[in-house]
C-alpha cells in the first residue's frame, strides 16, 4: 500500500469508524479522525445527549453506555458500535489535533461540512512541505446502515486509487469512473501540507 | 568525518546500490538518509556525488527517497546549494512524476532557507559573501525552471505542485502585514520570515522588485483561470489554482482586489468540459469565496457585498450568514476594547493609518457592522416581503424567528453578540436594502420605487421608523477619521453620508401616502431625534458615535423581546406609569404581532415572573444610584461605566428640559431601566422556566384552535401548529401535547391531517439531518407520535373506522414498531400481553390495512406480506380464515407476490409434514399395524354406510385421535399449517398436485387434516385440466387421497366423460384397484360394469356393499346401471376357479344382496332363480341360493318346488355339489317337496334317501297314502319299500347312508354346504 489514508467523519464513531475498520481489515495504511468539538452520542433525548471529549477510550464509553441503559443503546445500535469500534483503536481523535501523526495522501471525508471543515484546517496549517493531499468527499448519511454501505464504496475507491502509480495525474478520471459505476456524488479538493 | 562512519556510509551506499529488492532497498536509503544528516559538512560534501550517484538508480521510490535526502541535505547545509541546485533542476525532468514532485518539494524549502539567509546576512552586513550569493543565484534558476513547469500548458501531477510553488514564492516576497515588520532581534529566534524586514536596506534583494516579480506572476497565475486558457485545465488544476489564490488573498489583503474580480468571475459550469466535475470546482470556489468573506482585513471589507451574491447564486448564502456573523463577533469583541482603549488615550495622535483605520471600525462598530449585516440578508428580506405579501405569512414568519430568538440567542449573555443578532432583523435588513439602492444614486430610482410597491404598508412603516436612528443628528463631526471610515464602507448605511436628506425626505412623502402610518411615525420619529440632540447637546464626540446607535439598538431589542413573548417584558412594564405608555406605543409599532399572543404572554407570566420582577427592581435601584461595574448583565464592565456615565448626565438633562414631548419623555426617561430590562429577564429565567412558559404558551395555542376551528383556513393552521410543536425543543414534549390534542377528537380537530403534517415534518429532520445525533433523536420521536397515534386509533375507534389505515397508507414511513402493532393486530396473541379482548374485527381492520398498505407501499411489500402470511397460519381458526381469504382472494391475484405466496405456503404445507417426518419412522410400523386393526374392526362399527371410503377415512380419524402421541403435530396443528395452502390451491389447481405427493408420507394426523378439507376444497375447484392432470397420475400412496377426492367429484353430480375416461385409463393401466371406480360405476354402461363384476366382488365385503348399493341406486339421470336380479345373476355368473376370486367373497356377496330385502324381494328372487335355472351348466352356488330364497322368503316354496322338479328333468344328481343341495332343499321343503322327491327316478331317489335318512319315514308316509301309491311306478315303491322284492338291497343302501348322517339336521344341511363350497374353491 503506497498512499496513507485518512477516514474522517465529525464523532469519529460510526462513518469513519466504519470504513476504518473495513479498510483496516484490506491491509490499508489507513487513520480515522472526526472534526466535531466534541464526540457526541445520542442520549436518552435531544437534550441529554452523551458527550465525550476525543480522547477518551471507546471502552470507556461503551461501560459508561452500558450501565446507563444497556436496553437503549443495545436496540439503537450505539452499543454494538462502539464495540466495533474498540477492536479497531483505542479512542475517537479529532482531526485537527492529528499534526503529529504526520500526512496522509488521500482524505476520505463523509459529510460536505467535515470535508470543509478538514480544508479549512488544511489550508489554515502551515504548508511548507508542498506535499500534495487529495481531499475527497463521499455524502453518506449518518446512520449505521448506510455508514456500511459507504465504507464498501471507500473500500472500492480506495482500491482504484492504489491501483495507479500516482493519483496526481489520473485522479479525474478515477473520480468520475466511480461517479459513473455508482451512481454517487462526489466531491474532491487538493491541498497541501 | 572520522573513517569508521565513513567507512559505515560507503559500505551503506554500496550496498543501497546493489539491492535488489526494493523493500530493502528503500529501508536502507532511509537508514542511510539517518545516518548522513548527522553528519557535518566536511563530511558531506565528500559523500554527496555517492547519493548523486543514488540518483541513477532505475526504480522510482529510491530516486525520490535520494532527491528527499539531498535535499535535506541541502537544506541543512546551504554552502551545497550550487551543487544541489543543478541536480534538483535534473530531476525536474524525471520521467516519474512522484520524483519530480520531489525535486519541487525540496527546492521550497531550499528556497526558502536560502532566501533567509540572503536577506538576514544582507540586513547586517553590506557584503555578502560569495558562496551564498552563488546559491542565491542557483536558487534563481531552479525558480525560473519550476516557474516554467508550472505556467506552461497542459497540466499533470508535477504542475500541481510547481504552482503551490509559485504561490509560496509569492507570499515569500510581499510583505506579511500581520507579521513583524522587523527582523528578529538575536537569529535563533524560529519566527517566520517576514520579506518586510528588509525595508530597502539590502545590497541587492530590493523589496520592490521582488514585489514587482510577485505581482508578475499572480498575473500569470489568475491569467490561467481566465477564459480561455482555464478550459484548457483539468480540475485538480483549478482547484488547486482557487486554493492558491485564495490563500494569497488571505494571506496578502494587498491583492484582494486583483484576485477577487477573477475569482468572482468563474463560472465554473461554463469552463469544465467534463461536466462531472463542476461541483469540485464549484465547491473549491464557495471555500475559497468563504474564506475571502472572513477575512477581517479592511481591505476586504468593500468585497464583501459582490462575495456575497456570488455565494448566494452558489447558493451558499446560509454559510455566508454564519461566515459573517463570526466575523461580527470578533470585529465586536475587538472593537469593544479598542473602542475602550480610544477613549482613555483620546488625545493620543494616530501616526499609523493602519491603526487608525482599525480604531475607527473599533468605534464605529456599529456602523459598518450593520451595514455589512444587514447588506447581508437585504436581499432575503427583500425576496420574502415580494414572495409572501400577505399578512399571516408574514406573521408566521415573525413568529418563527421570534421564537427561536427567545430559545437561543437572546438566553446567551453575550451582550455583544445579542447586539448583532438583533441588528439583523428584517427590517433592519430592509432598511439596508433601501441605503443600498439610495446610495447608487438616480439609476435606482426604479428598482427603489418596485421595492416600496412590493412591501406591505405596515412593513414599510417598520422601516422608516428603524431608518430614524440614521437621521443626521448634527454635522458635527467630520473628522479626518470619518472620512476614512466612508472611504471604506462602500455600502454603509449608517453614516450621515449614505442618508442624504433627499433621501429622508423621500421617505417621508412614501410614508405620508399611508396616513394611519404617518401618524404613528410621527410621534416615533421625534423620539430619535429628541434623543440626537441631547447627546449632541452633551456633545462628547464619543457619545455622538456610540449613544445613538446603542439606543436605537436597545429600543429595537425592546422590540425583539415584545415579539418574543417574554412574560417578564410586559411584568416589569407594569409598576411605572409612564412605562405603560411606552409598551403601547412599541406595540404599535410591530406589525403582524399577534394580539392574542400578547394576551397570552401577559397572562402567563402571572405565574412566572414574579422572580424576575423583583430581581429588577433591584438592578433598576441600582442604577438609579450608580451602574456600579458589578452589573451582571454586562461583558465588560468598563465599557458599562463608561455608558452610564454617558447616559446619566443625558437622563438628567432631559428631565430638566421639560419641553419634549411625553412620548419622548417617556421613552427617554424609561431609558434606564430599558437597558437592564433586555436582558434581566433573560439571565433570571432557568431553563426550566423558559421550559414552563413555552409549554404553557404552546397549550393555550392548542385550546385557542379547538374554539376556532370553525373559523377556515384550517390548512394553513393545522400546519403552523404541527410545526411548532416539532419546532420547539423536543425535551417539553410538545409531541405529546400536539399528540393529546390530536387524539382527544380526531375527527373533529382534523386530526388525520394535523397529525401527518407533524410526521412529515419529524421525518423531514430525521431526514435531513446527516448528523448522527440529531436524526437519530428525530427518528425516534417520529416513532413514538405515530406508534402513540396509531396505537390510540386502534384502541378508541371501532374496527369499522379506516382512519388507522388511512394514516398508515400516508404517513412517510413506517418503523418497525408500527409493524409491530400492525402484526399483534393481525396475529392476536403474538405479544406476550394477552390481548384477549380483541374481536375477530380487529383482525379484519388489521388485515384490511395490511391489504392498503401492500397495494400502496410497495417498499414495505414484503413486510406486510409476512404479517398477512403469520397470521394466515395463525392457530386461531377465526383468524386464519380470515387471513386466508384476504391472501387468497386479494392478494394472491396479484403476480408480483403470488410466488413468494406460494413459497410460504408450501414450506408450511412441507413443514407440517415434515415435523413429524422424523416420528414417522419409528412410528410406522405401529400406524400400520393400528391401520389393519381399524380395518378389521370397521365392519364393527359401520353399517349401511353410504360412502365406504369416507368411514375409512373416519376410522383413521378416530383411530388417531384416541391414539395421539404427545410429539407428533395435531390435526388442528396441521389444519394450521395447510389451510393456506388448500386455499391457494383452488386458486391455482396445479398447486394441488404437492398435496398428493406430500400425501403419502405424512403422518396420520396431517392425513386426517387433509381427508377433512378434500370435500371443499376440491367442490369448488371443480373438475379442471389440472385436476385431471393429477388423477391421471397419482404418486403411489395417495390412491385413499385419490379415492376421496373421486367421490368429492362424482357426489351429486355426473362426473364429465373425461374424468370416466381418466379414471378407467388409470384402472387399466396403473392402478389395479377398483376401488377407485366405484366412485364412478353408476354412470359407466351396464355391459362394462358386468365386465368388472368380480372385481368387485373380489372387494372387501363393506366396499362391495357400497359399490352394490350405487350400482342399484345408479344416478339420477339414467336410472339404475344393474337391476337387483341383473346383479344376481352375475354374482351368479363368477367362476371361482377362472376368475380367482375366492367362493367366500361370491357367498358373501350373495349374502350381502340377501340382507337387502327390500331390494332384492320375492319377485326378483323367483326372476333370477327362473334365470338361472334355465343355465347350462348349472350356477356353482345355484342351489344355495335357492336355500337362502327359501330361508328369506318361506313363501317362495311353491316357486321352489317348481324349480325343483325343472332340476329333476334337468337330472340335477349329476352335478354333485348341486346335488347334496338339492337334497338339503328338498329336506327343508318337507312335506311340499315329496311329490318332487317322488318324480326322481328309483336311483337318485335311493341315492336321496341314503343321503337323507329323515327324509325316509315321512316320503314312505307320504308315498303309502292310497291315491299318490297308485300313480307311483313300482321301481318307485321298491326303492320306498313299499313293493317288498326290492327292499332289502334298498335297506343296504340307506344303512351306509345312514352311518354318516344319521345326525343330519338343518343347520347341518347348510353348514354342508358350504363346506363343500369352499372346498370346491
Amino acid at each position: 500500500m503506497k498512499f496513507r489514508y485518512a477516514m474522517v467523519c465529525s464523532s469519529n464513531q460510526n462513518r469513519s469508524m466504519e470504513a476504518h475498520c473495513l479498510l483496516k481489515k484490506q491491509g490499508f495504511d489507513v487513520s480515522s479522525y472526526g472534526t466535531g468539538t466534541h464526540v457526541k452520542l445520542p442520549g436518552p433525548s435531544l437534550r441529554e445527549p452523551n458527550v465525550y471529549e476525543f480522547g477518551t477510550p471507546y471502552k470507556h464509553m461503551f461501560d459508561d453506555l452500558r450501565r446507563k441503559d444497556p436496553e437503549l443503546y443495545k436496540r439503537n445500535g450505539i452499543l454494538p458500535m462502539l464495540k466495533r469500534n474498540l477492536s479497531v483503536k483505542l479512542a475517537p481523535q479529532r482531526w485537527q489535533d492529528n499534526a503529529a501523526d504526520g500526512y496522509f495522501d488521500i482524505v476520505f471525508t463523509f459529510e460536505e461540512k467535515v470535508f470543509d471543515m478538514v480544508l479549512e484546517d488544511l489550508h489554515n496549517r502551515d504548508q511548507v512541505l508542498l506535499k500534495s493531499v487529495l481531499v475527497i468527499n463521499l455524502e453518506v448519511k449518518d446512520n449505521h446502515e448506510e455508514a456500511a454501505v459507504g465504507a464498501r464504496l471507500a473500500l472500492d475507491l480506495c482500491e482504484q486509487i492504489e491501483a495507479v502509480e500516482s493519483w496526481e495525474d489520473s485522479v479525474d478520471d478515477i473520480l468520475i469512473c466511480f461517479e459513473n459505476k455508482h451512481r454517487r456524488k462526489l466531491l474532491y479538493s487538493i491541498s497541501f501540507y | 568525518m572520522n573513517p569508521v562512519s565513513r567507512e559505515k556510509l560507503a559500505s551503506l551506499s554500496n550496498s543501497v546500490k546493489f539491492a535488489t529488492d526494493l523493500g530493502p532497498k528503500l529501508e536502507l536509503c532511509r537508514q542511510l538518509k539517518r545516518d548522513l544528516l548527522e553528519e557535518d559538512a566536511a563530511a558531506l560534501s565528500e559523500f554527496l556525488s555517492h547519493i548523486f550517484d543514488l540518483y541513477s538508480d532505475p526504480s522510482g521510490p529510491v530516486r525520490k527517497l535520494a532527491t528527499e535526502i539531498i535535499g535535506e541535505i541541502g537544506v541543512k547545509h546551504l554552502e551545497f546549494v550550487p551543487e544541489i541546485a543543478p541536480f534538483l533542476i535534473t530531476v525536474l525532468e524525471d520521467a516519474t512524476p512522484a520524483v519530480a514532485r520531489q525535486s519541487i518539494s525540496c527546492s521550497i524549502d531550499l528556497f526558502r532557507h536560502t532566501l533567509e539567509k540572503t536577506a538576514i546576512q544582507g540586513l547586517h552586513s553590506s557584503e555578502l559573501d560569495s558562496d551564498l550569493e552563488s546559491s542565491w543565484s542557483w536558487m534563481l534558476k531552479l525558480k525560473e525552471k519550476i516557474y516554467s513547469i508550472a505556467f506552461q500548458p497542459g497540466s499533470g501531477g508535477v504542475k500541481l505542485v510547481a504552482l503551490k510553488f509559485v504561490e509560496a514564492v509569492i507570499l515569500l516576497y510581499t510583505p506579511n502585514p500581520n507579521g513583524s515588520s522587523e527582523p528578529p532581534p538575536n537569529e535563533g529566534t524560529p519566527i517566520e520570515f517576514n520579506i518586510s524586514w528588509l525595508h530597502g536596506r539590502h545590497p541587492f534583494l530590493n523589496v520592490g522588485d521582488l514585489s514587482i516579480e510577485a505581482s508578475q506572476r499572480l498575473v500569470l497565475l489568475l491569467d490561467q483561470l481566465r477564459f480561455p486558457t482555464v478550459k484548457s485545465l483539468t480540475t485538480s488544476v483549478i482547484v488547486v489554482l482557487i486554493n492558491s489564490l485564495s490563500a494569497i488573498a488571505k494571506k496578502r489583503p494587498a491583492y484582494y482586489g486583483r484576485i477577487l474580480p477573477v475569482l468572482l468571475s468563474l463560472d465554473p459550469p461554463s469552463f469544465v468540459i467534463k461536466e462531472v466535475h463542476v461541483y469540485g470546482a464549484n465547491n473549491a470556489l464557495k471555500n475559497a469565496l468563504l474564506s475571502c468573506l472572513q477575512c477581517s482585513h479592511p481591505s476586504a471589507a468593500p468585497w464583501r457585498d459582490r462575495l456575497l451574491g456570488a455565494l448566494k447564486d452558489m447558493e451558499a448564502g446560509g454559510l455566508a450568514e454564519v461566515a459573517l456573523n463570526q466575523v461580527h463577533k470578533v470585529n465586536g469583541s475587538v472593537e469593544d476594547e479598542k473602542d475602550h482603549s480610544s477613549v482613555i488615550k483620546e488625545e493620543k495622535p494616530m501616526t499609523k493609518a493602519c491603526d487608525a483605520a482599525g480604531s475607527n471600525v473599533g468605534r464605529k462598530r456599529s456602523g459598518t457592522e450593520d451595514s455589512s449585516g444587514l447588506a447581508e440578508t437585504g436581499d432575503v428580506s427583500g425576496k420574502r416581503v415580494r414572495s409572501t405579501p400577505s399578512v399571516s405569512e408574514e406573521s408566521t414568519k415573525e413568529l418563527n424567528r421570534n421564537t427561536s430568538m427567545s430559545q437561543g440567542d437572546i438566553s446567551s449573555a453575550q451582550s455583544t453578540t445579542r447586539k448583532v443578532d438583533v441588528d439583523t432583523g428584517p427590517v433592519q435588513q430592509l432598511v439596508a436594502m433601501f441605503g443600498a439602492l439610495v446610495a447608487q444614486g438616480e439609476k435606482a430610482v426604479g428598482s427603489l420605487g418596485i421595492l416600496i410597491s412590493s412591501i406591505s404598508a405596515d412593513l414599510l412603516a417598520e422601516v422608516v421608523m428603524a431608518n430614524m436612528r440614521n437621521l443626521p443628528p448634527t454635522h458635527s463631526h467630520t473628522d479626518a477619521d470619518d472620512e476614512l471610515l466612508e472611504d471604506m464602507c462602500i455600502v454603509g448605511s449608517n453614516t450621515q453620508a449614505k442618508y442624504p436628506p433627499s433621501f429622508l425626505v423621500d421617505v417621508v412623502s412614501l410614508s405620508s401616502t399611508f396616513p394611519p402610518i404617518a401618524a404613528l411615525l410621527n410621534s416615533q420619529q421625534s423620539v430619535p431625534n429628541e434623543i440626537v440632540i441631547q447627546k449632541t447637546e452633551v456633545g462628547e464626540e464619543v457619545d455622538v458615535m456610540a449613544g445613538p446607535n446603542s439606543t436605537v439598538a436597545y429600543a429595537g431589542m425592546a422590540h425583539e423581546a415584545e415579539n418574543a413573548l417574554l412574560p417578564g417584558m410586559e411584568k416589569i412594564d407594569v409598576p411605572t406609569p409612564s412605562d405603560i405608555q411606552d409598551v403601547g406605543n412599541l406595540e404599535s409599532g410591530i406589525p403582524g404581532l399577534d394580539s392574542s399572543f400578547h394576551y397570552d404572554g401577559l397572562s402567563d407570566a402571572q405565574a412566572a415572573s414574579s422572580l424576575v420582577s423583583t430581581d429588577l427592581e433591584d438592578t433598576s435601584q441600582e442604577q438609579g444610584t450608580s451602574f456600579g461595574g458589578k452589573s451582571p448583565l454586562h461583558v465588560l464592565p468598563s465599557i458599562s461605566i463608561e455608558r452610564s456615565e454617558e447616559l446619566s448626565p443625558k437622563a438628567a438633562v432631559n428631565d430638566s428640559s421639560g419641553v419634549v414631548s411625553s412620548t419622548a419623555t417617556s421613552v427617554v426617561s424609561s431609558h434606564p431601566f430599558v437597558l437592564p430590562k433586555m436582558s434581566a429577564p433573560v439571565v433570571n429565567l432557568s431553563d426550566d422556566q423558559k421550559d414552563d412558559v413555552q409549554k404553557l404558551a404552546y397549550i393555550r395555542i392548542i385550546e385557542a384552535y379547538k374554539q376556532i376551528a370553525v373559523a377556515g383556513g384550517s390548512q394553513v393552521r393545522s400546519s403552523l401548529l404541527a410545526y411548532l410543536g416539532v419546532e420547539l425543543p423536543s425535551e417539553l414534549d410538545l409531541h405529546k401535547l400536539l399528540r393529546d390534542h390530536i387524539l382527544s377528537d380526531y375527527i373533529n380537530h382534523e386530526g388525520h391531517e394535523l397529525t401527518l403534517r407533524v410526521l412529515y415534518r419529524l421525518f423531514g429532520e430525521a431526514e435531513e439531518e446527516s448528523d448522527f445525533f440529531s436524526c437519530t433523536t428525530a427518528a425516534s420521536a417520529y416513532e413514538t407520535f405515530l406508534l402513540a397515534v396509531a396505537e390510540t386509533l386502534r384502541d378508541t375507534f371501532p374496527p369499522s373506522d379506516k382512519s388507522l389505515s388511512k394514516l398508515l397508507g400516508e404517513a412517510p414511513c413506517l418503523p418497525k414498531s408500527v409493524l409491530n402493532l400492525l402484526e399483534c393486530l393481525c396475529s392476536p396473541g403474538i405479544s406476550e400481553k394477552a390481548e384477549e379482548s380483541q374481536s375477530g374485527d380487529r383482525v379484519t381492520q388489521g388485515l384490511s390495512t395490511v391489504w392498503s398498505l401492500i397495494l400502496l407501499r410497495p417498499p414495505i411489500r414484503d413486510v406486510c406480506l409476512k404479517i398477512a402470511l403469520q397470521s394466515a397460519v395463525h392457530h386461531l381458526e377465526e383468524v386464519r380464515m380470515k387471513a386466508i381469504r384476504l391472501v387468497a382472494n386479494k392478494l394472491y391475484p396479484l403476480p408480483s407476490i403470488s410466488q413468494q405466496i406460494e413459497d410460504f405456503a408450501r414450506e408450511m404445507l412441507l413443514s407440517a409434514v415434515n415435523i413429524d417426518a422424523a416420528e414417522i419412522t419409528d412410528a410406522e410400523g405401529l400406524i400400520i399395524e393400528s391401520h389393519k386393526d381399524s380395518e378389521l374392526e370397521k365392519p364393527s362399527h359401520e353399517h349401511q354406510s353410504v360412502s365406504s371410503t369416507g368411514k375409512d377415512i373416519s376410522a383413521i380419524f378416530h383411530q388417531s385421535e384416541t391414539s395421539q402421541s404427545g410429539s407428533s403435530p395435531s390435526v388442528p396443528e396441521a389444519q394450521r399449517c395447510m389451510s393456506l395452502y388448500f386455499a391457494l390451491c383452488t386458486k391455482k389447481h396445479s398447486l394441488f398436485g404437492q398435496i398428493f405427493i406430500v400425501y403419502s408420507s405424512a403422518s396420520k394426523a396431517v392425513k386426517q387434516a387433509i381427508h377433512r378439507h378434500i370435500p371443499i376444497l376440491v367442490r369448488t375447484m371443480g373438475l379442471s385440466s389440472d385436476l385431471l392432470e393429477i388423477i391421471s397420475d397419482p404418486p403411489t400412496g395417495s390412491e385413499n387421497l385419490l379415492m376421496q377426492v373421486l367421490q368429492t367429484l362424482t357426489e351429486g353430480t355426473v362426473p364429465s366423460a373425461e374424468l370416466i375416461f381418466t379414471i378407467k385409463k388409470l384402472f387399466d393401466s396403473k392402478l389395479k384397484d377398483v376401488e377407485i371406480l366405484v366412485p364412478v360405476l353408476p354412470f359407466l354402461p351396464g355391459d362394462e360394469v358386468l365386465l368388472l363384476f368380480p372385481y368387485l366382488v373380489n372387494l372387501p365385503l363393506d366396499k362391495f356393499q357400497a359399490a352394490l348399493t350405487r350400482l342399484l341406486q345408479g344416478s339420477s339421470q339414467s336410472g339404475p346401471v344393474l337391476s337387483p336380479a341383473e346383479v344376481l345373476i352375475a354374482i351368479h355368473g363368477i367362476d371361482p376357479e377362472r376368475d380367482g376370486i375366492p367362493l367366500k367373497k361370491v357367498t358373501d356377496a350373495c349374502n350381502a344382496c340377501f340382507e337387502q330385502r327390500h331390494i332384492f324381494t320375492q319377485q326378483i328372487l323367483a326372476k333370477v332363480l327362473n334365470q338361472l335355472v334355465e343355465q347350462i351348466p348349472l350356477p356353482l352356488l345355484f342351489m344355495r341360493t335357492v336355500l337362502q330364497a327359501i330361508g328369506a322368503f318361506p313363501g317362495l316354496v311353491g316357486f321352489i318346488m317348481e324349480i325343483l322338479s325343472r332340476l329333476v328333468s334337468k337330472q340335477i344328481w349329476k352335478y354333485p355339489k348341486l346335488w347334496v343341495g338339492f337334497l338339503k332343499c328338498a329336506f327343508l321343503t318337507k312335506p311340499q317337496s315329496f311329490s318332487v322327491l317322488l318324480q326322481l327316478p328309483p336311483p337318485q331317489l335311493e341315492n336321496a334317501l341314503n343321503r337323507t335318512a329323515a327324509l325316509k319315514a315321512p316320503l314312505v308316509a307320504h308315498a303309502s297314502q292310497e291315491n299318490i301309491r297308485t300313480s307311483l311306478p313300482r321301481s318307485v315303491l321298491a326303492v320306498l319299500g313299499l313293493s317288498p322284492e326290492s327292499q332289502p338291497s334298498s335297506q343296504v343302501q340307506t344303512s351306509q347312508a345312514h352311518t354318516g348322517d344319521t345326525n343330519n339336521s338343518e343347520k347341518d344341511a347348510v353348514a354342508e354346504i358350504s363346506k363343500e363350497s369352499s372346498g370346491a374353491s
